[in-house]
């Protein structure tokens, strides 16, 4: 009975949670509460920064906030449904393309990409209209090839992933009727994606991800990654849950890839491969896959060390030392550390809720107390 | 008064690799009643629950619930018609609250998320992990989570449980509970239990008939004091267990 009293003794540790109000068990305030504080720290951020009105720093808020598109979509699926989903970068690479094609002007795009096809060229619709469309290409895609792949699992499940993400890589980077080939993808338009629209994105994002998470779906994905064959045999359909997970991180990741596009101005399909996938994978891994507010701290922390880093590596060069590439060697032992001593990342898995931080405060305030107490008796 | 309906397995056989897992075994429950599955390790008891919620393929047998031929449904199915089932190795969703767990019972069948989550709740309450609803699966007690998968089997609202070994690895007072639990459910839930249990003790107190395997095959069956008594039973079996 060893296990037994293993069980009993870290019980004895939890903190018993009962039911808010008497009526229901789902205290949905505290659960939504996520999402007003994320969003509310995104909103004041953004809003101090345009307030700043310092370009550089305005730049990097606007690509964060894009970033942080990217990597919630690749949370909605990896951290939901556990698995490693390579390809997800590809469908931000065809979001990229595809809504720039949409947008642009016919004269602009028979200037800069002469090969395209022609019915491609005769495309045009709004930024708005055109950044959704792109979105919905991505998911048409993914939804076209997705089906058989999603009853693979594990190891398995991630290399058929990463060998759709090399198919993806060929593709953007060859069809020059379409995406200029390997040449540079020049947009030659205005820059649409401005502080507040990036954040406007993100925001909306943010919420429906977190919906995902909680609805009917989400919890069937989250079911199939605790445990597969419990799920199959409480009444969940391990293939069509998958498919619908996976389709809208695509959608989630054509967004981003839009609005990248469509803030850079000029892209190739290696915009869109390893290099970016690892960062967005460090930020996911770091902040701790399993939850939304993962997703959200992940991206400032990394974005902020990467700054950090960045700055530090190029005075390292300039005062004489090779350091270009430290950033990314970094970020990399910095994701292995996480992996051995903390696979939740700095989140633990949790949602960040008024509760938690209320529980925070208490032991904050509590510890302070005790010790303050326990230096007084050593006295 | 509530309907009855009925659970019907025949002629069921499973082999692995030549190995006569499940031989010729049928079996028939209505909903009120407690049948107990019962006989040595490796006799296919778990094989045959497996089989039976559509986990393995059979090689034959017919398995019916009512008008509905369940053994040609994929596994997922198999609850929407009423028949769920418990792991003899505990499966929960370890990460998942008490509460989102026992939500994927009636989620699964196809229940909204706020009516799931009222079912769910009043469902750990009456099994008594009311006060652990918002904990993390994997932080409960052993004996609690045999608890909270009884519960999120029984969100889905079955005609029929399928219980593989609930007792195993709880101390006599645990199993107590449990029995007085399981006890309750026939008559107040208006469904059928097939239970599989080395427990003699629970067995006994719990099952209005019993039906024994060895080497995959239905040696007797009856009411308890009967089989208790039958020799090819106390030889294969309760010979080294029950005084
Ligand atoms: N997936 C499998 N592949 C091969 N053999 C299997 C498989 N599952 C079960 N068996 C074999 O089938 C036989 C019946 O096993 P089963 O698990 O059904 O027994 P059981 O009655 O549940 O035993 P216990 O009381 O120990 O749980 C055993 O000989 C076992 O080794
Ligand atoms: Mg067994």
């Amino acid at each position: 009975m060893s296990t037994h009293r293993h069980f009993l003794s870290n019980c004895e540790a939890a903190p018993a949670a009962r039911p808010q109000s008497t009526s229901s068990y789902f205290s949905f305030a505290n659960k939504w509460s996520t999402v007003v504080l994320l969003i509310s720290g995104l909103v004041a951020i953004g809003a101090f920064i345009w307030w700043l009105n310092i370009p550089f720093i305005e730049d990097i808020f606007t690509s964060s906030a894009i970033t942080l598109t990217m990597v919630l979509g690749f949370q909605l699926y990896m951290g939901n449904s556990g698995i490693l989903n390579w390809s997800y970068i590809g469908y931000a690479g065809i979001g990229a393309f595809a809504s720039a094609i949409f947008s642009m002007e016919p004269a602009v795009k028979t200037m800069q990409i002469p090969t395209m096809y022609p019915f491609l060229i005769k495309l045009h619709l709004p930024f708005s209209l055109a950044l959704i469309a792109g979105a919905l290409t991505a998911m048409a895609v993914a939804a076209l090839v997705a089906w058989p792949l999603m009853r693979l699992s594990d190891s398995v499940g991630a290399i058929t992933q990463f060998a759709l993400l090399i198919v993806f890589n060929v593709v953007l980077s060859q069809w020059s009727q379409v995406t200029n080939g390997p040449r540079t993808f020049t947009l030659g338009g205005l820059r649409y994606t401005t502080l507040w629209v990036a954040l406007g994105v993100a925001s909306v994002v943010l919420a429906a991800v977190f919906y995902f998470k909680e609805s009917p779906v989400g919890l069937k994905l989250r079911a199939t990654r605790d445990d597969r064959h419990a799920a199959r045999s409480s009444g969940i359909n391990l293939v069509s849950t998958r498919y619908i997970g996976y389709i809208t991180s695509a959608f989630i990741g054509g967004l981003a890839g839009g609005l990248f596009s469509h803030y850079i101005l000029s892209i190739t399909a290696a915009s869109f491969y390893l290099h970016d996938l690892f960062v967005i994978l460090s930020m996911l891994v770091i902040g701790g896959s399993m939850s939304v507010s993962g997703a959200f701290f992940g991206t400032l922390l990394v974005t902020l060390a990467r700054q950090g880093l960045r700055q530090v590596e190029l005075g390292l060069t300039r005062s004489g030392f090779e350091a270009s590439g430290a950033t990314e060697i970094v970020l990399a032992i910095l994701m292995i550390v996480f992996l051995i001593w903390r696979p939740n990342g700095i989140t633990g898995g949790e949602e960040l809720t008024w509760n938690s931080i209320r529980r925070r405060l208490k032991s904050f305030t509590g510890r302070k107390k005790q010790s303050a107490k326990s230096q007084q008796q050593e006295d | 008064m509530n309907k009855k309906s009925f659970f019907n397995v025949e002629g069921l056989n499973k082999s692995f690799a030549g190995l006569k897992a499940v031989n010729d075994v049928s079996m028939h429950i209505e909903t009120g009643e407690i049948l107990g599955l019962i006989g040595p390790n490796g006799s296919g008891k778990t094989t045959a629950i497996n089989i039976m919620t559509g986990m393995i393929k059979r090689d034959s047998g017919k398995i019916t619930i009512d008008e509905h031929n369940i053994g040609d449904m994929p596994a997922y199915l198999v609850p929407v018609y009423g028949l769920v089932r418990t792991y003899q190795t505990i499966r929960l969703f370890k990460s998942m609250t008490c509460l989102e767990n026992a939500m994927m019972g009636a989620i699964g069948v196809g229940i909204g998320r706020r009516a799931a989550s009222e079912i769910a709740g009043e469902l750990l309450e009456e099994v008594g992990l009311g006060e652990s609803i918002g904990l993390p699966a994997e932080r409960l007690t052993f004996r609690d989570q045999r608890l909270l998968e009884i519960a999120r089997a029984l969100a889905a609202s079955p005609k029929f449980l399928l219980l593989d070994e609930p007792a195993a690895g709880l101390n006599e007072e645990e199993t107590d509970m449990l029995l007085s639990l399981l006890k309750t459910l026939p008559g107040s839930r208006n469904i059928g239990i097939l239970i599989v249990d080395h427990d003699m003790r629970l067995i006994m107190n719990l099952c209005n008939r019993l039906q024994v395997l060895n080497y995959g095959r239905t040696i007797a069956e009856g009411l308890p004091k009967d089989v208790q008594k039958n020799p090819e039973v106390v030889n294969a079996y309760l010979g080294s267990t029950a005084s």
